[in-house]
């Protein structure tokens, strides 16, 4: 096929609710994760996005189902149990916090791996299909796979949008919202736990080892565009939306490129622009009172 | 008469190690107080155990001769500037908005009338010409006044701040001084904890002095004597220290 | 099962754990995981340029990589207004994504799957040998022996600066000490570890390589010199167990080790001595029961100086249990509700009450606390008092003094 066939083919098999779909998931990552850059734990994402691979691979081996909804029901469960498991260690080992993160990471993601292999070794029907869900393709996803992410999606964002205020609080002074009696505990799990939604959701598109990125890149950027939160979050919502759809189109286009890849590099292409033309702007302004 | 804030035997721990012992500590008229001691003494410790943010390992703290919980919304708090990030995309009328909100109800966003508190408040401590600037384009003390701002929109009958006149130009701090005795000829209990003696002499009504323990407290005069400084500050923090350190392990000092 | 895949898992471990304990103890983890990730471009492109995967090429690539990783991480910290983390997730996701579209791109010209990348196939990298006094040994061993003497020697001669630079990076740098070079070859380091373990196991999995056995050996040791030790140790006993429960279940090696490594940190966090969850419960167990024993000897101690009429042996099954057992060592006698002290209990219960009144006294002096709040703080101190410290307390508030209730502080047993 031509690149322009295979245009034409995406645009002929049910693309426009696919897209829809992975776009919804761009948009709502990126608002979410903005909280995760502003509070200084972008990384946090990362550890949930690799271990949702034993979760995808135990699901599948103890259902023998391969309906995204199964798979991602799994995938959510072992994400936050990764969480927990960082708590865990932070509160009961002289383990560093950053040390954590990666322990756990690397030995989810290691046991991930060998769950995967290990289904595929024995040649269990639909298993070398997991494997899509390291580096993400959205190829294989169905109308329903496309309108379930897109659900979670639109759920999670109206939450972070209705709870905007008590969201900021936290993520700006935790011990003011304390003091002033919101349960700060509660609304910290709680933004962390749309996180690794989000997290879960995007892992078909984006892939467990990437994923992160879609968490982290499109607000890193949209924070070089403006000094209030609001603008901010529209602003990320917009890279993750055009980042999403332009990977899913590239990866389309181009042959054995997958759509995980494809999606960061988009973001990074718009993070990379963001932060050239703030240099311009504030350079242009040397006494520029965004500059601390 | 009940005091306004109260602490009864309040010990506090970081893991089983006590950092502060056994405090005793009443206050009963509205008046400009000063928690004095020096460095690693836990004065700002002692302001977290009476709002509840650090769990008490003993005693109780009562305001109003009631618990914490019944009366937020009356509990007024300024942490330490360093506490957050200033580079956090808000500006300042968006930190001062902040301290209306515990009136509004979950997911409520603050309206027209909680704009008009948070801009007067702002006005209050002379910053509203720099309400829409990020507040990482403030200065230190610019910041502080924001944070104070913040919380007068609390409005609450007691306040507490933590070092609020650290790093701060002397402009800002006779402002925020002129604030607080504003605060407290309005009939509210003005808490600051403060680590600098000779400002402390003439600033507060009355102060405690506290290192690791509650050394003396009332009046300011007669609690800033030599001997209750000498106290303070030549304190007994090595014999508490190595008890301390002997909790945290559960055995026995030499 | 074959001899020279677990040969050279075991090697890239040990390469892997000596990096990773200088990353650990220096606060370094995520900086290495965004290493492992952002050498990938680097790798990638000394192959389409002739190299071998493990080669002089793609470490030259990957230390090139590494550097504008951590290059390029700095400046947008410093830049974009961004903390490390955010800047960090930026950079390493960004050239990881690039090295995989470039595999992606070239598929046909470059020696090197996906399915490397994301966990290595230990077996090829172990099928590829170069003959080494007449033996067919594999070159991911060469290569690996060659990496990890290259980052010994590297870290032996920078021991002192790195030892500096991870207690008190400030200090080390006011006094002179290059923390600067230190800090940069330990990330270049980090490259060259990765490439080493490159084909087996991957640029992904490095990280459980690099933080996993240094985290587990600093739970079970103080010394710097006993956690690398530990973690090399601990890295290659991984590497072989799991290179074998891989072959037993058939699946990836570097996933098997992985979670080996995963449960030997599990073990050392329940189980080390210092700071370990089992210990440390069991030590509360212990205090508990220490001052329950102690409190059943003050209070049997007490109704002897009050004539016999004071209050009872407390109440509660851990006392009951605590008296039982003091009557079984001889110390209390009599019934269980009233028990009274033997000759062999008495000075025990003595140093008890000695301790508490000690502690009443020190408060009524140096506390601001009316005396009928003396009782409780005296109650929990008294469990922790040793000899030289009430003697210290003894010489502050005068000797053979009462206490704030006005009773005789008893004098010290020899």
């Amino acid at each position: 096929m031509t690149p322009q066939e295979r245009l034409e083919s995406l645009l002929a098999h049910n693309t426009l609710v696919v897209a829809g779909g992975v776009a919804a998931v761009g948009v709502a990552a990126a608002v979410v994760g903005c909280f995760g850059v502003l509070r200084r734990r972008a990384l946090v994402g990362d550890a949930a996005a690799h271990a949702t691979l034993p979760g995808i691979a135990a699901a599948f081996a103890i259902t023998g189902r391969r309906e995204l909804w199964v798979l991602l029901a799994g995938a959510a469960v072992s994400a936050i149990a990764s969480l927990g498991a960082v708590t865990l260690i932070r509160r009961h080992s002289r383990t560093r916090d950053d040390a954590a993160t990666a322990i756990v990471l690397g030995v989810s993601y290691g046991a991930g791996i060998a769950a995967i292999s290990g289904l595929v070794a024995r040649g269990v029907s639909g298993s070398a299909g997991l494997e899509a869900f390291l580096l993400g393709s959205t190829a294989a996803l169905t109308l329903e796979d496309s309108l379930l992410v897109a659900v979670i999606s639109v759920a999670v964002l109206a939450v972070v949008l209705a709870g905007l205020k008590e969201a900021t609080l936290v993520a700006f002074d935790p011990a003011f919202a304390a003091a002033a009696g919101w349960p700060v505990g509660w609304i910290d799990a709680a933004l962390t736990a749309l996180t690794a939604s989000m997290v879960v959701a995007a892992v078909p598109t984006a892939g467990a080892v990437l994923v992160t990125a879609m968490v982290v890149i499109p607000p890193a950027a949209a924070r070089q565009w403006t000094d209030r939160l609001p603008p901010m979050l529209a602003v990320a919502g917009l890279v993750g939306f055009v980042s999403s759809l332009a990977g899913v189109v590239a990866s389309a286009v181009v042959p054995k490129l997958a759509t995980g890849p494809a999606v960061v590099l988009a973001s990074s292409a718009a993070f990379l622009v963001s932060l050239g033309v703030r240099l311009l702007r504030t350079s242009r302004r040397p006494s520029g009172m965004s500059e601390p | 008469m009940t005091a306004i804030v109260e602490l009864h035997d309040v010990t506090v721990a970081y893991g089983r190690r006590p950092v502060l012992w056994n405090v005793d500590l009443a206050i009963d008229e509205p008046c400009l107080y000063g928690i004095i001691g020096p460095n690693g003494a836990g004065k700002s410790t002692l302001v977290k155990a009476a709002l509840g943010l650090v769990p008490l390992s003993g005693g109780s703290v009562r305001f109003f001769g009631r618990p914490l919980d019944d009366v937020r919304g009356r509990v007024g708090y300024v942490p330490q500037r360093e506490s957050v990030d200033w580079d956090f995309p808000v500006s300042a009328i968006d930190v001062v908005l902040m301290g209306t909100f515990h009136r509004l109800s979950w997911f409520r966003r603050p309206g027209v009338r909680e704009r008009d508190t948070a801009m007067a408040c702002l006005d209050r401590v002379g910053l509203a010409d720099v309400a829409s600037r990020q507040i990482g384009g403030l200065s230190g003390g610019q910041q502080q006044r924001v944070f104070l701002a913040r919380a007068l929109a609390q409005e609450a009958d007691v306040y507490f701040l933590d070092e609020p006149m650290a790093g701060v130009d002397a402009k800002s701090q006779e402002r925020i001084l002129r604030v607080l005795s504003e605060l407290r000829d309005r009939g509210s209990l003005v808490v600051i904890v403060h680590h600098d003696l000779r400002t402390a002499a003439s600033w507060f009504d009355r102060v405690a002095l506290v290192d690791m323990r509650l050394v003396a407290a009332g009046a300011t005069a007669e609690v800033l004597s030599r001997e209750n400084l000498a106290r303070t500050y030549s304190g007994h923090l090595d014999l508490l220290d190595e008890i301390g350190r002997a909790m945290q392990t559960g055995r026995r000092t030499r | 099962m074959m001899v020279w895949p677990m040969v050279v898992a075991a090697v890239v471990s040990a390469v892997c754990a000596v990096v990773g304990t200088m990353l650990v103890v220096r606060r370094m983890s995520l900086l290495g995981d965004a290493i492992s990730h952002g050498v990938l471009p680097g790798i990638v492109v000394a192959v389409l340029a002739g190299g071998r995967p493990g080669g002089m090429l793609s470490t030259v690539g990957a230390v090139a990589a590494a550097m504008l990783t951590v290059w390029a991480a700095e400046a947008i910290r410093r830049r974009a207004r961004l903390s490390e983390d955010a800047a960090a997730g930026v950079v390493f996701t960004t050239f990881f994504a690039a090295g995989v579209v470039l595999i992606s791109l070239y598929a046909s010209r470059v020696d090197l799957d996906p399915g490397c990348v994301l966990h290595g196939i230990l077996e090829l990298a172990a099928a590829d040998t170069v003959p080494l006094l007449g033996v067919a040994v594999p070159r991911a061993v060469v290569n690996g022996l060659v990496a990890l003497a290259v980052v010994t020697v590297f870290l032996a001669a920078t021991w002192p600066a790195q030892l500096f630079a991870a207690f008190d990076a400030d200090a080390a740098r006011v006094v002179g000490v290059p923390v600067g070079f230190a800090t940069t070859g330990l990330l270049a380091m980090t490259a060259v570890a990765t490439v080493a373990s490159f084909e087996a196991v991957g640029a992904v999995l490095v990280v459980a390589m690099l933080v996993v056995p240094a985290a587990t050996a600093e739970l079970l040791f103080r010394s710097l010199g006993r956690v690398m030790a530990a973690a090399v140790a601990i890295a290659v006993a991984a590497a072989v167990a799991g290179y074998l429960a891989a072959w037993r279940w058939n699946t990836t090696a570097a996933g098997m080790i992985a979670i080996v490594l995963g449960l030997c940190y599990l073990v050392a966090v329940l189980a080390a001595a210092d700071g370990g969850v089992i210990p440390r419960l069991a030590g509360k167990g212990w205090l508990a029961w220490r001052v329950a024993c102690e409190d059943v000897l003050a209070a049997a101690w007490r109704r002897e100086e009050a004539g016999g009429n004071a209050a009872a042996t407390p109440a509660g099954l851990l006392f009951r249990l605590a008296g039982s057992w003091l009557r079984l060592r001889g110390k209390v006698e009599g019934p269980t509700d009233r028990l009274a002290l033997t000759d062999a209990g008495r000075g025990e219960a003595e140093t008890i009450v000695r301790s508490h009144r000690l502690w009443e006294a020190w408060l009524g002096r140096n506390v601001e606390l009316p005396v009928d709040h003396l009782h409780p703080p005296a109650e929990w101190v008294e469990h922790y008092l040793g000899a030289d410290v009430r003697r210290r307390i003894e010489e502050e508030v005068g000797p053979a003094s009462s206490d704030p209730h006005g009773r005789e502080i008893p004098t010290e047993r020899g």
